[in-house]
Formats: C-alpha cells, structure tokens, sequence
C-alpha cells in the first residue's frame, strides 16, 4: 500500500495485539503466542494503571512476578485472530485486557 | 476416564492457542520442582493459593490422594510434649463447633458437645490409616520412566535416542519396541501411535474430542492428568519456566508432551480408574463407649442432642487435624504477641556497636545472632541472604551458570569468579588439583559404565576403593584435614569479581548507579543505622553435608539453593568503594571513613563462620577483626551446642556428621519455622525464639511511602511463605508431598529422586528432615506468622494494593498481626480482608465466656 505521504514507500497492513496481564501469567500468553505461530513479540515490563480493582501497581523492586506485563505483538489477521481466541479463554479464568488493532509497517518479512 | 475410544478420525473442536491456554492453566496444578543442585522450597499447593486453605488443603488431597492433616496419633504426641496448649486446643475446637453455645450444648447429663469434640481429639481409638509408600499404577510407572531416560542430565550410560525431537515425539518413537506399553494398551495402543498427531498440541485437541470430555471441562481434564505425576510434571516447569535456554535445549519438553502422552493411554484404555476413597469415619460406637452413653438415654434427650453428637461422631480426622493445626498455631500467636507488644514500649538508647552483622533471614541465623549478641556490643540485622544483587555467577571450571538470587527474580547481572588477589598462584594450584580430581572421576564413571570395562574397573579399583570407604567410614574429618593440608581452601584463593575480561580490558559489571541502588537497598530495607560500626559484616550462609542429594536445600533459599558468601563478598566490595560512599553521601547517608566492610558466611550445619578476604584488612581494623573472631567463635560453639542437644548428639558430633558420607541428618534445617518478623532487632532481642523465626530488619520511620515495607511482604515474606507450606505439607503427607525415607531414595538423572527404582520424581523434604528417628514428628506443621511493626494504616495499603498478599492473608494461608508503633495495639488481618479483632481477642472472648 502506498499513499502521497509516504511517497514510494510501501506499506503493509497487519494486525497488532496488546496483552495487559499479571506478571505472574506472563508465560501463559507466551505459549499462546508461539502456538498461533507469531514469529515475535515486545514485552513491556513493570506496567502500572487503573482497573475494575482499583489501581495495579508496578512491580516490586525483589519479585518480578509482581505487578503488570504488556505485550505487543503484529502478525497477519489469521494468527492475531487465533491468539485472540485463546485469550478469549484464557480471561475466563485469568485477570487481563487486549487490544486488537490495524497497523501498516514497512518489512512485513520481519513479522513472519 | 477411563474408555476405549473407537479409532476413527476426529475433528478438533479447539485451536492450538486454546489447547496453549488451557495447558498452560492446568500446569498450574503443579508447582516447578527445581533440580537437586539448587533445591528450593516451593509450595506444593502453590496452584491452589486463590482458594480458601482448608478449601485447597482438602481439594489438592483428592486431586493427588494425599492426607489432609498429621495424623491424629502424631498430634496427640506434639499435644503429649506441650507443643499444643490445652486451652488453645479447646478454643479451637470451640470456633470449629460454632461457639462457646454450641460447644456447651449438653449431650446427655454432664457431657457437652466440647467433651465429644476433645474425647475424639485426645483420647479415643484411632483408626489405622495409610502409611508408607503408595505404588504408582501401570501407566503412571511408564510414563515416569521415559521421563526419568528424557530427562537424564548425564547420570545414563547411553543417552536415550530421539531426545531433540522433544518429550512426546521421542517417546512416540520409541513405544512401539516398549513390551510394558504394549501389554498395556494391546493392539488398540499399536494403532493409536500410527494415526496420533505427531505435534503434543494437536494430538491433546483430538483426544478430548476422541475422549468427549464435555465442554468446559478440559481445563480440569487436563489438570488432573498433570497432577498424576506432579513431579515429574513439577520438573517441566521448572525447565520451561526457570531453568537457563541450554538446560532444556538438546531435550526439549512442554506441559503439553506430558498431557499427550497421558491422553494416549487414555485413549488406548491403559489407565486404570482411581482407587475408592476411604470409607468417612464414624466414631459413634467408641464415643458413646467412652462415654457410657446407652441407646435408651436418646429417649429422654432432645433431637439436637443427638444431632450434636452424630456431627461429632462423623467428624474425620482431617477436621480434628485442622483444629490441632489452628490450636498450634493460637497458642504460638498468642504467647508471642504480648511478648513483642510489651518489648515494643521499651525504649532502648542508641549506642554505637562494636561491630555490625547482618545476616541473612533464615530462622537458622536468629539462635546464632542470640548467641552473638551475648559475647559483647554487637548489633545485628536480617535482611535476604542474596543481598539484594540479582545476579548469576559463572564460576571457575564450571559449566554452567549458577544463579544467587531468589527465584521471583530473573538475573540481571553476569558475574565472574577470578583469583582472588595476591593468590593467584594457589589459585592455580588448586585449579590444577581440582582439574585432576574431576578428570579422574569422568574415568572411574566411564570405565565403571563401559560394557567391556566394568568388571575389569571393579577388579582393579576395588581394593583401593575399600581402603578410601573405611577412611570415609572410620575417620571422615581426619580425611577432610589431610585435604585441607594439601589443597588451598577455595573461598581463600577464588572469589567473585566486580571485573569481567571478555579480552577488551577488565570492565565494572555493575554501573555506578547500580551499584549505589544495591547499597541503598540494604540502608533503605533494613533501617541500618547511620552509626556505623567500625566493621560492617555480610554474613551469608550454607550448610555442610556430604553424600546428601539434599545437600543444596541446607544452603541459602534466597541465593537459589547456594551459600551466600559470594554474594556478601561482592556487596562489601562495592560498599568499600570511594565513589559509592560519595554517592551514598549525596543521597544522605554517609559512611565515616573509619568503617570497613567485610564478607562472611555462616555454615549452620556446624556454626563455624568463615570471614573472607582477611587479607585486604587494613591495618588499623585488625584488632577489631582479631576480637569479632574471638566473638565469632564462642556464639558458634554456644549455638552448636544449643543444636546438638535438639539433634540428640553432641556438639563435636555435627562436626562429625557434615563430612560423614553415612549421615542422613547433619542438620534440622529450617524445621521448627512458624514466623516472620519485620521489624527492628530491639523488638525480640531479649526474647528466645528457638529459632523458629525469620527476621526481618526494618525501620517504620525511616520509610514513609512504604517501599522498603512492599518489598519485604512481596519478596522475602512470599519465600518464608514457601519454605513454611514446604515444610508443613512435607509432615502432613511425607509420601505425597515429602520424598519420605532417605535410605530408600535413588537419584534419578542426576536432578531428582525416586523412591526404590522408579516412579514419580519426588517433590518436598526428606522423612529425615522432619520426623526424628522413632518417627515422632519433630516439625510441628503450622502455617506462617507474620508479624509487621509499623502503621496500622501502611500495613493496610500495602496488602490492599498488592494482589499477592490480599491472596496470602486473605486465604489464611498466612496470619498477618501489625503491632502498631504509636497505639503498641496488636491488629490481626482477617480472611475478609478487613483488619479485625485484636491479635490475641479472639482466644480471650472465648476464655471469658467458658
């Protein structure tokens, strides 16, 4: 995709997911992710923010099961979708929040 | 489960991410089981925390089959030697009735509902129930023994093939040649392997559906095939989730392998229904026995007469263990509260010590600091034994990584062993010998485990080795001083270094701000006065023990099953540096130039205390050292003596024991634990804890925002927590959640054992580290004290914003009492997650109206 801002440069749309959840849960959306088949993920330690109960603080400064972690991860719809659908499960159970949403990046072969 | 399943091809009904997921909850019903070489306490109800505990308590038995409380013959006996009060016992059994109504509801003329309850808990024939070691079933036995030929760190001859393809593929390709497997699961097992997805996620998504296991019910599906062997399935998570990359990398494994090859042998029929469950007690006849009691008194008695007493009668004996449990622990509670209340209104003068220690928190350490503290003007502080440096060290000839630092924590730092200074070339001698020793030992192995060689190694080697058994055997410490004499100690010539050398020149591996928030980490969390001794001291510690695969549990939890003196040492460096003072100095505490730190670590096994790098000392600290020595010696020989007498032996036999090849109990390790203290020494000093409390240094005033506070409950509390519900359950059930008898153990794989040859891993402590020798229980199973000097106010924010202790507190898996430093009032956390009564009300109420 390619549009008078960018010039030639070309775009290409995927999906983005955001994962909010317990430090402690962390390797559970791990799994997930590998087993959807997402190639990589960025994962934002330490994250803090107000919820339904009440205000989550960050970590603590010996235990890094405490507090929040936040990963974003971009891959084609198919696999953000089956994420998705394993999260859907997962927060039947587990505290947490995603955000689904469309992005353009430049090397979609990094996303593979 | 267990049904034969038609083979014809099935749809999965869920996509892999939600089998990832729902594998992933049910791993939870396990907790990691670390190896040997660094074992740590976990809890081994640790997934079943956001439940109520008895709740938990009850549904973890019946997941795994394991006994709800101590057997009542061992509580009678704890209650026999005064380790339960009489009356805490009665107010325990008066909550668990209702209240003191109910508990004096008459039965017949002069027998109260109370009188039923404390015959059953005291007096009454008990029941023979389980003992000893439960047999695994045939399917559990075949899974535990590809897992233990997977999972081999080397301890195997010949490697098991296939190994890289991970858990579930290696052994699909291995079953078809496995006789136990084909006489499990017949013809209908040979079939199955040929049409089963080779991918673990693919195959657990066909079995559910192949097994029509009912929507909504995979996750506990799944959890109750984890729980099967939890440690065997302990140990996937500990390499999934803890153990560095190239751990797992030539054997990979998940959750997800071990659940599909159980639900390979479900499908294939092999898996045999669970044994019944005990018939529910009924002490009806004995009680109305004791009491005299006759079928024709009911006439005359009221119907809620004989309610009460078939309530009682039909008690079981996991409820009756549950009152003994909560009367322990009253009685604890409330004799120790009044004591800390009234030392909290003592005012103490602040004087200037002649030295400062700080130790690490175990329970072990308090006995000694006693001890210390008596021998002259000394102050001493607890704090975690990893010294807030979160590291991991490569150390010299060694071929992976060990990590110093609790495992709620992920290394952040790299650090290396070296020479130590100005001994480098006895460095180089030890290296040498230790080179030699190593290589000798890889022949002995290979020559011992070659087909063509191990008769001809026996033959050759036997005399020699009969010779070194008997010096084992007859003269292990006259052994041990032979090797010293000829062998550099190796804490004297290697030691830690704050330089690493990747070839580009000698780096710092810390920066300076690192640095100065590892020092002001122990100041801020500890209160450590500003009037600093002439000598600071770190005291680490370990434990000593020889031919011991629990060796590492005696060593440092908080430096992940490792003593801890590395981790002083490098503290004290970095506290001894000019421009970490200056730093310090710049954010308010100043260290006067006259004060030194220095090293050491503890060996609670025989209370010796090795201070390091004596070396470096400047002059004018030399006597300060000389007489802290002096000190030093006499509290361990005071304390060594303490212990022996708890140990039956003398003091100069735990020498003896911790190089012994043949001792099974150098040392009771952290048995006896039953609270964790924050706050200042001067709170318990003047007490004798028995060594049954962790201690933990901190400063109310000198922490306004409450940080250092948060830090303490969510790191080094949740470890106690650990340690405590390791110990408790390790009593409760030794079969279930210990490892029971250690000279029935076999090491497996170098990272486990097993009872007798096979079977699950086995996941908690040793009978030997709890029971005593006629198998009387000398751990008394009672969950964690916490006691908190500080505002009442702090307190409250701080559990109410941090899920972890909302849970702990809020579950009763710890009792949470704040001693108020303005009011001195005691507060007791409630399990509704309000501050309730006072600590030590509820037991009076009951006092009062009885």
């Amino acid at each position: 995709m390619t549009n008078s801002y960018y010039g030639d440069l070309k775009l290409h749309r995927l999906k983005k997911i955001e994962i909010v959840v317990h430090a402690e849960d962390h390797l559970l959306v791990e799994d997930m992710l590998k087993a959807a088949g997402v190639g990589g993920w960025t994962m934002i330690r330490d994250v803090a923010g107000m919820g339904h109960s009440g205000f989550h603080q960050g970590k603590s400064i010996f235990n890094d099961q405490s507090g929040l972690v936040m990963f974003v991860g971009i891959a084609g719809e198919k696999i953000i979708s089956e994420v998705a659908r394993g999260l859907a499960r997962l927060f039947e159970k587990r505290p947490g929040v995603t955000f689904l949403s469309d992005v353009e990046v430049m090397r979609s072969d990094y996303f593979a | 489960m267990n049904m034969m399943t038609p083979l014809i091809a099935v749809e999965p009904l869920l996509s892999r991410t939600e089998v990832a997921g729902l594998v992933a909850l049910a791993a939870r019903r396990v907790p990691p089981i670390w190896p040997l070489e660094t074992a740590i306490a976990v809890n081994p109800l640790a997934g079943y925390e956001k439940l109520p505990f008895e709740t938990a308590v009850a549904q973890a038995a019946a997941h795994m089959h394991a006994r709800q409380s101590l057997p009542l013959l061992q509580w009678r006996q704890l209650y026999r030697e005064g380790k339960v009060a009489h009356k805490a016992l009665r107010d325990a059994a008066m909550q668990k009735l209702g209240g003191i109504y109910e508990a004096m509801a008459p039965i017949v003329p002069h027998v109260t509902q109370m009188d039923l309850v404390m015959a059953r808990l005291l007096h009454l024939p008990l029941r023979q129930d389980r003992y000893g070691v439960a047999e695994p079933s045939p399917a559990a036995a075949l899974i535990a023994k590809w897992c233990a030929a997977f999972f081999d760190q080397g301890q195997a001859a010949s490697a098991m093939p296939h190994r890289a393809l991970g858990l579930y593929r290696a052994v699909l390709a291995l079953l078809p040649y496995d006789e136990a497997y084909r006489a499990l699961t017949g013809a209908q097992g040979q079939q199955l392997l040929l049409s089963v997805p080779r991918d673990p996620l693919d195959a657990i998504a066909e079995a559910l559906v192949a097994l029509q296991v009912p929507a909504g019910q995979e996750e506990e599906t799944l959890a109750a095939l984890v729980a099967r062997l939890p440690g065997w399935a302990g140990h996937i998570r500990w390499r999934t989730e803890h153990a560095d990359p190239d751990v797992a990398a030539p054997a990979p494994a998940t959750m997800a392998d071990i659940v599909a090859l159980w639900l390979l042998l479900e499908r294939s029929g092999a898996c045999a229904d669970a044994s019944a469950p005990a018939s529910p007690t009924d002490a009806s006849e004995a009680l109305a026995a004791y009491f005299h009691i006759t079928p024709d008194m009911w006439d005359s008695r009221p119907a809620a007469a004989r309610t009460r007493f078939a309530a009682v009668a039909h008690m079981q004996e996991a409820q009756l263990g549950f009152i003994f449990m909560t009367a322990a622990e009253w009685g604890y509670r409330n004799t120790l509260v009044p004591q800390l209340q009234k030392m909290a209104t003592q005012k103490t003068a602040p004087r200037t010590a002649d030295a400062q220690l700080i130790f690490c928190i175990d329970v072990r350490s308090e006995p000694f600091r006693r001890a210390l503290e008596a021998q002259g003007a000394y102050e001493t502080l607890g704090y975690a034994g990893f010294f807030g440096l979160p590291i991991a060290l490569h150390k010299l000839d060694a071929a992976r990584r060990a990590r110093l630092l609790p495992v709620l924590l992920a290394p952040q730092h790299d650090v290396a062993e070296a020479p130590a200074q100005g001994r480098e070339a006895q460095a180089a001698r030890y290296r040498m010998h230790e080179a030699q020793i190593r290589h000798s030992q890889n022949l002995l192995d290979s020559a011992k485990s070659g087909t063509a060689t191990a008769f001809a190694t026996a033959e050759a080697t036997g005399p020699l080795a009969a010779v070194v058994m008997a010096a084992r055997t007859l003269a292990p410490r006259w052994l041990r001083k032979v090797r010293d004499a000829y062998v550099p100690q190796r804490t004297e010539v290697i030691a830690p270094s704050l330089h690493h050398d990747h070839g580009q020149g000698a780096k710092s591996c810390f920066s300076r701000a690192e640095k100065l928030g590892f020092a002001l980490s122990l100041f801020k969390l500890t209160g450590l006065s500003q009037n600093l001794a002439r000598l600071v001291v770190l005291v680490g510690h370990g434990g000593s023990a020889v031919n011991n695969p629990y060796a590492a549990a005696l060593d440092c939890g908080a430096c992940g099953g490792h003593a801890g003196g590395s981790n002083a040492r490098l503290l004290a460096a970095i506290l001894n540096e000019s421009d970490v003072r200056t730093a310090l100095a710049e954010k308010g505490i100043k260290i006067p130039d006259s004060s030194y730190f220095m090293a050491a670590e503890h060996n609670s096994t025989t209370d010796d205390v090795v201070i390091f790098d004596q070396h470096h000392v400047p002059n004018s600290h030399k006597a300060d050292l000389d007489a802290l020595k002096r000190s030093l010696e006499k509290a361990g020989a005071h304390n060594r003596t303490a212990r022996a007498q708890k140990l039956a032996r003398t003091a100069e036999d735990l020498h003896t024991g911790a190089v012994h090849w043949g001792e099974v109990r150098p040392e009771w390790g952290l048995s006896g634990n039953a609270a964790f203290l924050v706050g200042p020494r001067s709170l318990s000093q003047s007490l004798d804890l028995e060594g049954r409390v962790f201690l933990h240094s901190y400063d109310w005033q000198n922490d306004e925002d409450g940080t250092a506070l948060t830090t303490i409950l969510t790191a080094p509390m949740v470890v106690a927590q650990w340690i405590n519900c390791q110990y408790l359950f390790s009593t409760i059930d030794n079969d279930r959640y210990g490892s029971g008898d250690k000279t029935t153990q076999n090491i497996v794989g170098g990272i486990g054992v097993v009872q007798g040859n096979g079977g699950d891993l086995r996941v908690g402590l040793p009978q030997q580290s709890l029971f005593r020798d006629d198998g009387t229980a000398y751990h008394v199973p009672q969950r964690l004290l916490t006691l908190v000097y500080a505002p009442f106010e702090r307190v409250r924010k701080i559990v109410e914003t941090q899920d972890i202790l909302s849970r702990l507190f809020g579950n009763n898996w710890v009792t949470l009492v704040v001693i108020d430093p303005h009011s001195g009032k005691a507060l007791r956390w409630r399990c509704d997650a309000e501050m309730g009564a006072d600590a030590t009300t509820a037991s009076a109420l009951y006092e009062m109206e009885i």
